[in-house]
């Protein structure tokens, strides 16, 4: 067993410089191991995995090995239950695609990923410091952020509808190209506020949920995020009582009743169902909502923009939701693991992940946001060029209770915190200083 | 005399009454099957419209089940589903029978003591014990295998399969195995000749439950089957049907009315049975 | 005729054993063997040991393991004995959790043992062929499976589409937030409860109805029993053990109810809806805290496990009464 590991590592330092002649060394080392078997997300875009099985049945090809991939779901959670299942039994898939913050939970059980993330960022390009925020533990890698999966939940607002009744272009505020519009520094929460109530007479409200959900709690996220308002800062030390989480209370209490009365209950499908019934004028989300219309409601679907979110008076944040592949130190296979991993992760293989799931996958490299399909993808084409976080956006990707301490924030983010905080407020009318009180005794409940 | 007519028009009216209370409650009691049914009949663009009557469908398909049956994943998960609950029903049938045989009749140590202390594992949730179950599973060689599942449903089905089969036995009349047990018969034959005959209603009741729980739970699939070879009915349709956050509500509602069927039909055929089988056990319990 | 059966059967048997007997007497360690065997304490265990090893195996040892689990620290590598229970208690989420699990369990048992009794009795008085059918579909929705029939009642329930506002609508009466205001929520939660129990309490309360002999009925008529005396002193004393199992079934596989809750609300609004199955999964799953999740989802397992005892115990006395 301990044989052919220190082969391949040794044989991994090569790799590092000659990245090119890739396929050759497998065929030397991980063909001597055998068998590997991975547990990939289950892509919600019809073909995406298809794409996947074939880029993991080339690399076994080349390198002999017998791979089996199961794609498993996320509805139901049915991932996070596998996962944890798997690190108590200390048995199971050996590479598995984590969810955003199920890194942070199982690192104790995963092999370090220094070495590979380390090469990919020197040939690909930067990543957004909230992957090392949510994948590097006790100052190192745990996983590599996966292609398959990882998300933005920028805006996709409605073109016609707010020319018409917000009195803007949103193909010439966001327009895809390098440079953003005239009119996009005074894209903040503020004028999300006007737009907000404007649609809302025109009887479009925007579809926002204030549920317990992911898609609630992100967009609150950035809310928060662009107000400042920690609830938990960096250090740990429990900081919502503060004049920015006061504003960002009093803010919600402006919007929410701009809103569809039912948004408490709103599940992550509400928010499409209300933008492809053509409803709603705009929406928090990834592309499928925007792919659904475009297939059930064309008229609405040719009508949908992607955009970035408002900005607060302590900067943009678009919610980020990428996945991980990581690899259980008990697999019995680790190296053979890690070369899939960086395998997939190589820019050809990463475009044609991102080109199958039609732009809805992100990669989390700096170097790879030139790949055409964002750009082309449409009705209206270019519809999602501004999908991914751009430069010229002045926007960071961020998560909700981020810069808390990760196993604080899992617990905020898991729970809703937030838009419990904001239901309080604008649903039960209680007052933002008990509020903020409740919420003080919930985070002390986090830390222990 | 004169109250006779009147007895049998009091009569009349609460049989009406009677009647009309029913209706009331299969109101409640099928409305949201009615509403998959009218769902399953529509296409995606229809339901994503949001417009007008929910209850009316104004192009209906049968394009949802025709996808379906024709789709060879949910073929594999019936299948699966099939197998699995038959061997189910058989393995907690044989444990249960030979169990309930031995605490009604062959009083031992202990054995009051079991009779009833096998009712109280349910007090342990599935939901608890899914994590320490995943290392048996995963030392037997059984993650992502559907055969898990032989082994892990028969817990949730046989205390009650136990219980009725216990109530069953014991209404039996003494006499009978004390004749038999005098003419020298082993306790076996005891069993075999006489008790699963005379207990044949107990024991339709008794597979009857052992079905219905093995066809229709879902955590332990949920945490154990991961590939679509080796899913079953219940999590297949949840896991294949349902992307992210984009319901395809006309096909879940055609799966799930699909996965109800073979347990609806055995009900249809098996009803006076499992009445008849509950029976007995109801009052000697 | 079932008699006649028993007698025929009876005979064969005493006829195989008669045959069998020579068997002994030729061989004498098969004989010991053959007597253990024959030995009423040693076949009774015999018979009991698949159940035991099923029991043993697949529920008591992950059962205790997992009650070692609820012992630990966060990261279970410390042994805290009690203190993620303690810790529990002082939570006010958590003490939201066991009030809205008690309101939730025993207001669905106490629902559907109401209702179950109501059918059961409708059932009974109407006549044979007609109560098949009626039977048939009552008891529907104790047939689908639950995951499937909660995703049906989920999108009845949809906040944007939702069936029953548009009906609602239809008379004139406002929207209701179903899932989305708290006791509204609530009460959708148990409604969902109540619907899936109620037929299992209809046909178990149906089997026991029959089981009760006519002539009391008949002797009670006689002697001027009206309706209310006939259910007090007949059909509730016959049917007090089958009442008393199925309600003790229904209140603990209540009290460990996951899938109405999680797919109807996941515990909102606000946490108000949530129980200990879904609190833990939040807990434990999501959160990454196993051990607290472990501790949540074994809560209530010494109090019901203590009414289960007095339960159990109150009917051996009875049925050893009626047997003795």
């Amino acid at each position: 067993m301990a044989q052919p590991g220190r082969v391949s590592r040794r044989t991994t330092l090569c790799l590092g410089a000659a990245v090119s002649c890739l396929p050759l060394f497998h065929i030397r080392t991980a063909g001597a191991a055998g068998r590997l078997s991975v547990g990939f997300w289950d892509h919600w875009v019809p073909g995406a995995n298809a794409v996947m099985q074939r880029l993991v049945d080339r690399w076994a090809a080349a390198n002999k090995v017998d791979v089996r991939v199961d794609f498993i779901t996320s509805v139901g959670s049915k991932n996070l239950l596998t996962i944890a299942a798997e690190a108590e039994a200390r048995t199971g898939h050996d590479i598995q695609a984590f969810p955003t913050w199920e890194v942070q939970d199982h690192a104790e059980h995963l092999a370090p990923m220094d070495d590979v993330v380390g090469r990919l960022v020197s040939a690909h390009g930067r990543m957004a410091p909230l992957i090392d925020y949510l994948a590097k533990v006790d100052g190192s890698y745990r996983a590599v952020p996966a292609i398959s999966g990882s998300q933005y939940k920028p805006a996709c607002a409605r073109i016609d509808i707010f020319r018409d009744h917000a009195g803007m272009d949103l193909q010439a505020v966001f327009p895809a190209a390098a440079e953003m519009g005239p009119g996009y520094d005074s894209w903040t929460w503020e004028a999300f506020l006007k737009a907000a109530g404007q649609c809302f007479k025109a009887g479009a409200p925007f579809g926002l949920p204030m549920g317990q959900t992911s898609d609630a709690v992100d967009w609150v996220g950035a809310l928060f995020n662009g107000f400042g308002a920690e609830l938990v800062n960096a250090a740990g030390d429990v900081t919502v009582r503060s004049d920015a989480v006061r504003q960002v209370l009093d803010y919600a209490k402006r919007l929410m009743p701009l809103l569809p009365p039912d948004v408490y209950s709103w599940d992550d499908a509400s928010n499409n169902r209300a933008l492809i019934s053509g409803k709603s004028a705009l929406i928090f989300n990834p592309p499928s909502a925007w792919a659904v219309a475009v297939r059930d409601n064309p008229t609405v679907g040719a009508q949908c923009w992607t955009h970035p979110p408002p900005a607060g008076p302590k900067g943009r944040f678009t919610p980020f939701l990428p996945y991980f592949w990581g690899v259980w130190n008990f697999s019995a296979n680790q190296e053979a693991a890690k070369d899939l991993i960086e395998f997939l992760s190589q820019r050809a293989q990463a475009e044609a992940l991102c080109t199958a799931s039609h732009g809805y996958d992100i990669p989390a490299f700096a170097g790879m946001l030139d790949f055409p399909v964002w750009a082309e993808e449409g009705p209206p084409k270019g519809t999602l060029y501004n999908y991914p976080v751009r430069p010229q956006h002045h926007a960071a990707a961020s998560i909700a209770a981020w810069p808390a301490p990760p196993d604080l924030a899992v617990q905020i983010y898991n729970q809703a915190t937030m838009t419990k905080m904001i239901a309080r407020v604008a649903q039960s009318g209680e007052t933002i200083e008990r509020t903020i009180a409740w919420a003080e005794a919930e985070l002390s409940g986090f830390r222990r | 005399m004169s109250s006779r007519p009147s007895l049998r028009s009091e009569r009349r009216w609460a049989l009406w009454g009677s009647y009309a209370a029913l209706a009331l409650f299969a109101v409640f009691f099928l409305t949201p099957p009615v509403y998959m049914l009218i769902t399953s009949l529509k296409t995606s663009a229809e339901i994503g419209g949001q417009a007008g009557s929910p209850w009316v469908v104004r192009h209906p398909t049968l394009q949802n089940y025709l996808d379906l049956i024709g789709n060879p994943h949910f073929r594999v998960f019936f299948f699966n589903s099939l197998k699995v609950t038959l061997c189910v029903v058989a393995v907690s049938m044989a444990i249960s029978v030979l169990a309930a045989f031995s605490l009604a009749r062959m009083k031992f140590w202990g054995s009051g003591v079991l009779a009833a202390g096998v009712f109280l594992t349910y007090l342990v949730p599935d939901s608890l014990l899914f994590i320490p179950l995943f290392q048996i599973i995963g030392k037997l060689g059984l993650t992502n295998n559907v055969w898990c599942l032989v082994l892990l449903f028969p817990t949730l089905a046989v205390p009650f399969c136990t219980w009725i089969m216990i109530g069953y036995f014991a209404s039996i009349p003494k006499e009978l195995d004390e004749a038999a047990l005098i003419d020298g018969a082993s306790w076996m034959q005891l069993l075999f000749r006489i008790f699963i005959p005379v207990a044949l209603p107990g024991i339709i009741a008794a597979t009857i439950f052992a079905f219905t729980i093995s066809w229709g739970t879902l955590l332990y699939p949920l945490a154990y089957l991961y590939s679509s070879d080796q899913m079953v009915l219940t999590v297949g349709i949840l896991t294949e049907l349902i992307r992210g956050d984009v319901f395809e509500w006309g096909r879940i509602m055609a799966g799930s009315l699909l996965a109800a069927m073979p347990p609806v039909l055995i009900y249809v055929f098996l009803m006076d049975y499992y009445i008849a089988g509950l029976t007995a056990g109801a009052t000697k319990g | 005729m079932e008699e006649r059966r028993v007698a025929e059967t009876l005979r064969a048997a005493g006829a195989v054993a008669a045959s069998s007997a020579p068997w002994s007497r030729m061989s004498p360690r098969g004989g010991g063997l053959r007597r253990f065997a024959r030995r009423r304490s040693s076949v009774a265990v015999l018979l009991c040991l698949p159940l035991l090893a099923l029991i043993g195996g697949l529920v008591l040892y992950p059962a205790l393991y997992a009650v070692w689990l609820a012992m630990l620290n966060k990261h279970m590598t410390r042994f805290v004995g009690l203190g993620n229970f303690l810790f529990l208690l002082h939570r006010p989420a958590f003490q939201a959790v066991i009030l809205q699990s008690v309101i939730f369990a025993v207001s669905a048992v106490v629902f559907k043992a109401l209702i179950g009794f109501l059918l059961a009795h409708l059932l009974h008085a109407v006549p044979g062929r007609s109560q098949r059918v009626w039977r048939g579909l009552l008891l529907l929705p104790w047939v689908i499976p639950l995951a499937m029939s909660t995703l049906g009642w989920w999108w009845l329930f949809d906040p944007s589409y939702s069936a029953f506002n548009w009906v609602l609508n239809v008379f004139g009466v406002p929207s209701v937030p179903g899932l989305g205001a708290t006791w509204w929520a609530r009460f959708s939660v148990i409604l969902v409860n109540v619907w899936y129990g109620a037929p299992f309490f209809m046909i178990m309360y149906l089997a026991a109805l029959k089981s009760v002999p006519e002539q009391l009925y008949e002797a009670a008529a006689i002697d001027g029993a009206g309706a209310w005396a006939r259910l007090r002193y007949i059909t509730l004393p016959m049917m007090r053990n089958i009442l008393s199992i199925t309600i003790l079934f229904s209140l603990i596989v209540t009290f460990a109810n996951f899938d109405i809750v999680r797919i109807l609300t996941a515990g909102g609004p606000q946490d108000q809806t949530h129980i200990f199955a879904t609190y833990a999964f939040v807990a434990g799953i999501q959160s990454g805290d196993i051990p607290l999740g472990a501790a949540i989802s074994l809560f209530m397992l010494p109090i019901l496990a203590l009414g289960a005892v007095f339960v159990l115990r109150g009917i051996t006395r009875r049925s050893a009464e009626q047997a003795g």
